[in-house]
């Protein structure tokens, strides 16, 4: 599903990003990816959403080298990718229903289909109630509810989460892993970034960890986590 | 990307009824350089509708030497202008007509013999050009015994000559202001686009195409330029029913004055297209910016 070669990222004037990063996940797994603030698990996830591009080494998803790929091809690749952020990033004068129907209008889905499909994603998540509503009058925990079936609806093959639970309590956390691992076990590869040592210790899955943009440790211990010399 | 008109148009009416402000400054942009540029071409329709209804009442007076056999002159410039109507103004006739036009103050005729005012031949040509006008007057000055032509010339050349200045700034007023206007509007939809850099990267996040993200803003750039369109036409239309009566009023010539002569249909229709294209080319503009950065 994803394999890197040697990755590295640059930024002018800053220390690297990523450096000689290798690392291969298989189709349908579920991997957490964490190390510290500045580790560079978001930089690697925009890699591998095609936000940006590596400095050097290879990056192929879905078989594909994505250096190749054009950039007018880019948006149907990510159509088999789905992104939970931190912050949610809904539009906050869409209701929920609109903000889950996006990924479903970009693909020109017929209207009756998608109207159908958001009310069972609502339902899915508790949030049917809440489908008229605006994003801004929802609780943070809902919000990010709402975010994950925006990134599930178009039912993609890979599903990237950056710190999906770093703004909620840690009910609204299980709620949210809950989401992703439903998800995974429906067949979708999962990628969460977290530092949150506690969804690791709960959620006993593979552990890639990354320190100033190496990757310092790949398994299943949470042990292995940055920060623990083995 | 495939064709979904209401879709879009349906997104684009969302963007406007979600930021009204900058909608209507767009909007308003177009509807100040089109209304001016309306008004201007306008004005020019009506000075030319003017200048031919002159031509429409142009008499051409040729003013004899004293002692010209006026029956031999009248005989000569009538083979100088073939087809037109010649009339004879003996010097006691156009005393008498003088002193008729000035009324109650004739009396500064009195002791003026008709020795003072030349003999003159009257060419009647309805419906000539100025530049017919000028080579008749031409020709008639080559008539023997004829001592100077009058055909209004210099009013009217300096009447002309302002048209002919007015059209060329005209030309280049619309040039300047098509251009600020599509880059004022291009800068106001910028801050559109801008306000919504979310919504576009959000766009982005789930697939969207380009063509998907920018189709509602140049929609939208469409939409407000055909928006200004109809507002100026509106105000155009409202100027004329202001302005010609009064026209009318002072200068009895205007009362030719048709909207058809000031506002022609293909001039509206020409404010309706320049609208569009202008409103779309401040989208495209600023859409095209603002992808290309994010």
């Amino acid at each position: 599903m994803i394999q890197l070669f040697h990755v590295s990222k640059e930024y002018p004037g800053d220390a690297p990003a990523l450096q000689d990063v290798t690392l291969s996940i298989e189709k349908g797994e579920f991997v957490f990816l964490t190390g510290a603030s500045g580790a560079g698990k978001s930089t690697l996830l925009k890699l591998i959403f095609c936000e940006e591009a590596a400095t050097s080494g290879q990056l192929l998803l879905f078989g594909r080298n994505v250096a190749k790929i054009a950039p007018r091809s880019i948006p149907y690749l990510r159509r088999n990718i789905g992104v939970v952020f931190q912050d949610f990033k809904l539009l906050p004068r869409r209701t929920v229903a609109e903000n889950v129907a996006l990924p479903l209008e970009v693909q020109a889905m017929p209207v009756r289909d998608i109207r159908r499909k958001v009310k069972l994603l609502l339902r899915s998540v508790g949030l049917e109630h809440r489908a008229g509503k605006f994003p801004p009058s929802l609780s943070g925990g809902e919000q990010q509810r709402v975010a994950v079936v925006r990134a599930l609806a178009a039912d993609p093959a890979l599903l990237l989460a950056d710190e999906p639970t770093g703004n909620l309590d840690p009910e609204r956390t299980i709620e949210v892993m809950e989401l992703l691992t439903a998800a995974n076990a429906r067949g979708t590869t999962v990628l969460v970034a977290t530092h949150d040592r506690s969804i690791l210790e709960r959620y006993k899955r593979r552990v890639v960890t990354l320190e100033r943009g190496r990757l310092v440790s790949d398994g299943d211990s949470i042990r292995r986590v940055a920060g623990d010399r083995p | 990307m495939r064709l979904r008109p209401i879709y879009f148009t349906r997104q684009a009416l969302d963007g406007m009824r979600r930021g009204p402000y900058v909608a209507l400054v767009g909007m308003g942009t177009i509807f100040v350089a089109l209304f001016a540029t309306g008004l201007l071409a306008g004005a020019l329709g009506g000075a030319e509708r003017l200048l031919q209804a002159w031509a429409g009442e142009v008499r051409i007076s040729a003013y004899l030497a004293p002692g010209t056999d006026l029956g031999a002159a009248q005989k000569a410039v009538a083979a100088a202008a073939p087809g037109r109507e010649v009339r004879v103004v003996p010097a006691v006739a156009a005393l008498r007509q003088l002193s008729e036009e000035l009324g109650d103050q004739a009396h500064v005729l009195d002791g003026v013999g008709p020795g003072v005012v030349p003999d003159a031949v009257d060419v009647l040509a309805p419906g000539i050009s100025l530049e017919g006008a000028r080579a008749l007057a031409e020709r008639l000055r080559a008539v023997p015994g004829v001592a100077e032509v009058d055909y209004g010339n210099a009013w009217l050349e300096k009447l002309e000559a302002l048209v002919a200045r007015a059209r060329v700034a005209a030309i280049v007023l619309f040039a300047v202001l098509a251009l600020a206007t599509a880059v004022l509007v291009g800068n106001t939809l910028r801050l559109a686009v801008f306000a919504r850099r979310e919504e576009i990267e959000i766009l982005k996040l789930v697939g969207a195409t380009d063509g998907f993200v920018s189709t509602p803003f140049l929609i939208e750039g469409l939409l407000q330029g055909l928006g200004g369109a109809a507002l100026s036409i509106a105000a155009l239309l409202g100027a004329h029913a202001v302005l010609v009566p009064r026209l009318r009023e002072s200068v009895p010539l205007a009362a030719a004055l048709r909207l058809g002569d000031t506002l022609p249909s293909a001039l509206l229709l020409g404010l309706l297209a320049g609208g569009a294209a202008v409103g779309l080319l401040g989208s495209a503009l600023a859409v095209v910016r603002t992808l290309r950065r994010s």
